[in-house]
């Protein structure tokens, strides 16, 4: 309302006005970077105490977290998961996300036992002759 | 159609202020949720299959057992956190070859594996197994 009052008022032929044409396309292309970049990376939900150590290795990028609580429950995607079913919710979750990494969030309190049963049925699924185990820096 | 654009010459301009309003909410809110969730970690070797457990010799591994209390056991020696380093190198040393096995009892601690771990990439161990006790 107001540019029209303005065109009006200035009785020219409209080369005052904001052409705004090329920040449109500049604000699109940015929002079409963001959509494509976006990855929803489904959260195990829980609060875990991360181990401090010397060695990180930044993992990026991210595919797939599980976590194991100082219950020694495994958790995926907010949900308890058994180590039977585990297998199975990691091949779900590849087709999803096939390139990302798979980080075990592993409560330094859990039962070592829970850990290794873990990392063998990923071993199996992803062939990680190493898994990433999600430590903190000392 | 003709009649009314020569009516109202104004109305033919299309008014771009909404689309950009749902343009900017839509960048702002791919901009806030694609926080790049980081994950700093450390690599654990899984078990071997169990095929070739047998083909190391016994002389040649470092064997590190931690117990269900989390007591730290090189090679038959009795040691805790801060003295696994020093063994290690230590047995290394002998034996320049040897792998390093990491036996944990199903009840250990994580934390007490992953530190161990740690140690081992400290002393740039690169042959490393973890694997669990046969337990009760």
């Amino acid at each position: 309302m107001a540019r029209r009052k303005r065109i009006l008022a200035s009785d020219s032929t409209g080369d005052d006005d904001v052409n705004l044409t090329p920040m449109l396309d500049v604000v699109f292309i940015l929002l079409i970077f963001f959509i494509v970049t976006a990855q929803f990376i489904k959260e195990p939900g829980v609060e875990i105490n991360r181990t401090e150590v010397d060695n990180t290795e930044r993992q990026n990028p991210l595919g797939i977290l599980i976590a194991i609580n100082d219950e020694s429950e495994i958790y995926i995607d907010k949900e308890e998961v058994s180590l039977q079913e585990v297998g199975f919710r990691i091949r779900e979750l590849r087709e999803d996300n096939p390139k990302g990494r798979l980080v075990v969030q592993a409560d330094e309190d859990s039962d070592a036992g829970v850990l290794i049963s873990l990392m063998e049925i990923i071993n199996n699924e992803d062939g990680l002759t190493a898994v990433p185990v999600s430590v903190e820096q000392e | 159609m003709r009649g009314r654009q020569a009516k109202q010459p104004d109305e033919a301009s299309v008014d771009l202020t909404p689309m950009l309003d749902v343009v900017f909410i839509l960048l702002i809110f791919f901009i806030v949720t694609s926080t790049f969730i980081q994950e700093e970690a450390l690599g654990l070797e899984p078990p071997p299959p169990p095929s070739n457990t047998q083909s190391d010799p016994e002389n040649s591994a470092i064997l590190i057992f931690v117990d269900q209390d989390n007591l730290i056991t090189v090679n038959g020696r009795l040691t805790d956190i801060t003295g696994v380093r020093a063994n290690m190198e230590r047995l290394r040393a002998e034996n320049p070859e040897s792998a390093l096995i990491i036996q944990a009892h199903p009840q250990a601690r994580t934390g007490t594996i992953v530190k161990i771990r740690d140690e081992a990439y400290n002393a740039q161990m690169n042959r490393v197994n973890i694997v669990q006790s046969e337990g009760d």
